[in-house]
């Protein structure tokens, strides 16, 4: 369980969060959903241990303030939205990287494999040889992925929950590959790990998030359920932009939902 | 590149380590063994005497009667007292500032950080001139105070500070930025430079000729007395950098990623800029400012194994070591029986080595 309550970050004197109270629970995928500049990624920064915040962070009944970058290392894997190298490693060796500092948790000499699968589950087959700086955003985005992977294999290590914190996790990737990484997610969260993921799709959101945290302005605007949280007036009074939910399109016009894919 | 072809016959065996070079890593090294061996071979024969070292060492192997004995100890002391120190400070020279280039490297994220490019070797002559024009009047309680060690002591503070006000300067929520990095370096450089250039000023004849020739660089000061005072430093300093490896590793992720993974990043980036200090700041206390090899040692050799640290460090100590041997053989050489300061050879080499460098990276390297 990742607890946070009444956190607030300032960054050169600028308030960019205020008093937000949040919940990351294992078995779940906690969405934060909001407008650009709402704070989503700085309230993510802080729960990773990033910025400097007020409040109190728990993860798993613990101070986070008063734990060590390897302890936290080992409970929690953070995906950044972009990742650029600056020395030439391989998609292998970026992978591997996933193993540096913590305690995967994987069975002796499993550890050696995990590139390998992690590689394989996010669609990344015979890729390990390439160079990462070659490769297009989106899959130098699921090479990231696959180092968290490696990092958290078990989402239950020690009968504690391991989470994954995901920001943005699917923006730069095809429609194919956003299903992919959020079914990886959901399965993280069905055998007993948390997820928290910054999203934008408010249909893929709905579809995968347990629940949804809505920011606006650096505050929590609302919590809950996909089918609690998301209402024509929320929407308005959030993104400043009025539409309505579970409104078909007009005629002919196609439209083609996530939803469909038959999950 | 990492051969892709389809039809190769080993793609299924290779498809267990593919993109996995630490099997020739771990081969590149054993040849850097044998290479420094053979460069400190070619040092200890080579040189302005005719001395012949292959006779001092079958003599010293075989514990033979020397058939001219007033040749043979001539040849010995030219051997043990010239050549051999020269050789034994030249590979640990080189090796630290390979090293110190790689480390410095990973901790600003770039390829083109070097200690003498940015200022850090400055910082060190700052330092070490100081004490030699200042250590009989005003610093002399320094020089009474830590004898011998008190030139390597000074270096190493006029390096740290500066490396310090670099990082500093450079990096912002940990990002550093390059353009940021190589200006505040120059004008670290240029600020160190002139500093040196007041305390030249104040010297005397004699200072002033050593300061001249140690400034270009040369090992030609070399004693076993020099040694015992900046080996433990090089030595303690190089055998602490290999346990950074793997957090240099993660820091080419960024800062945010490295502590996501577990790497307490704030001691990593302390515990780099010391080392990387200590190391400079010996270097050029004993041999003056030979630049260059801290960027093209360890960009050959990312060419040939990759960037991973693990394997980098120790190679870049091999090759630094072997090649500040190899230019050193030139320097003594060239123009024998006079000697050319090995500043010159490195500068000379390496700086179309850099401009190389900067044209291959033109339009990947954002400045």
């Amino acid at each position: 369980m990742i607890e946070a309550r009444d956190v607030s970050v300032a960054i050169s004197g600028k308030r960019i969060v205020g008093g937000v109270d949040f919940d990351a629970r294992p078995g779940e995928i906690a969405a934060i959903v909001g407008p650009n500049g709402s704070g989503k990624t700085t309230f993510l920064k802080a729960l990773s241990g990033d910025l400097a915040y007020t409040g109190h962070v728990a993860l798993n009944g613990r101070d986070l303030s008063s734990m060590k970058p390897v302890e936290i290392a080992v409970q929690r894997a953070v995906l950044p939205q972009a990742t650029t190298l600056s020395f030439p490693f391989t998609v292998r060796e970026v992978v591997k990287l996933g193993l540096v500092g913590g305690r995967s948790g994987a069975l002796p000499g499993e550890d050696a494999r995990l590139p390998e699968r992690a590689l394989a589950r996010v669609d990344l087959d015979g890729f390990a040889g390439r160079f990462y700086q070659e490769l297009s955003g989106g899959e130098q985005q699921r090479v990231q992925l696959a180092r968290i992977l490696c990092q958290v294999p078990a989402p239950v290590l020690d009968g504690k929950p391991r989470y994954l914190f995901l920001d943005e996790p699917v923006s730069s990737l095809d429609i194919k590959h956003q299903l992919i990484i959020m079914n990886i997610a959901r399965d993280f969260a069905r055998r007993g790990g948390g997820v928290v993921a910054i999203l934008h799709d408010l249909n893929l959101t709905a579809m995968y998030a347990d629940r949804i945290f809505v920011m606006h302005r650096g505050r929590l605007a609302a919590t809950g359920s996909p089918q609690d949280v998301l209402s024509d007036d929320l929407i308005e009074k959030v993104f400043d932009c009025r539409l309505r939910v579970g409104v078909l399109p007009a005629g002919n016009m196609p439209f083609v939902l996530p939803q469909s894919s038959g999950s | 590149m990492v051969d892709q072809s389809i039809a190769s016959p080993v793609k299924v065996l290779a498809s267990a380590s593919e993109g996995d070079r630490s099997g020739r890593a771990r081969i590149v090294i054993l040849f850097l063994c044998l290479g420094l061996a053979a460069a400190v071979l070619l040092s200890l024969t080579s040189g302005a005497s005719d001395a012949s070292a292959v006779n001092v060492i079958r003599d010293w192997l075989l514990g033979a009667v020397p058939r001219d004995a007033a040749l043979s100890a001539r040849d010995s002391l030219i051997v043990y007292d010239i050549r051999l120190p020269r050789v034994i400070l030249g590979m640990l020279v080189g090796a630290a500032l390979a090293v110190s280039g790689a480390v410095m490297q990973g901790l600003f994220r770039n390829p083109l950080a070097d200690p003498g490019l940015i200022g850090v070797s400055a910082g060190s002559s700052l330092g070490a001139v100081a004490v030699i024009v200042l250590g009989t009047t005003v610093l002399a309680p320094v020089t009474a105070l830590f004898g011998t060690l008190a030139l390597p002591l000074a270096a190493f503070v006029g390096g740290l500070a500066t490396t310090l006000v670099l990082y500093q300067v450079a990096t912002r929520r940990g990002q550093t930025s390059v353009a940021t990095m190589l200006l505040a370096g120059i004008a670290l450089a240029a600020l160190a430079i002139a500093l040196t250039g007041i305390l030249i000023f104040m010297a005397d004849d004699r200072q002033l000729r050593d300061l001249t020739f140690w400034q270009l660089g040369s090992l030609g000061g070399a004693t076993w007395q020099k040694i015992g005072s900046v080996g433990p430093i090089i030595i303690v300093a190089l055998a602490a950098m290999p346990f950074l490896s793997r957090g240099l590793n993660a820091l080419a992720l960024g800062e945010a990623t490295a502590g996501h993974l577990g790497i307490p990043v704030q001691r990593l980036k302390y515990t780099a800029i010391i080392g990387v200090s200590a190391a400079v700041g010996a270097s050029v206390a004993v041999s003056g400012g030979i630049g260059f090899v801290g960027i093209v040692v360890p960009h050959l050799l990312r060419l040939l194994i990759g960037p991973d640290n693990r394997y980098l460090l120790p190679a870049s100590a091999l090759l630094g070591a072997s090649l500040l041997l190899l230019a050193d053989a030139v320097a003594r050489t060239i123009v024998a029986p006079a000697e050319l300061p090995i500043g010159i050879v490195t500068a000379i080499s390496g700086a179309p080595f850099f401009l190389w460098i900067l044209l291959r990276k033109r339009g990947v390297i954002d400045l």
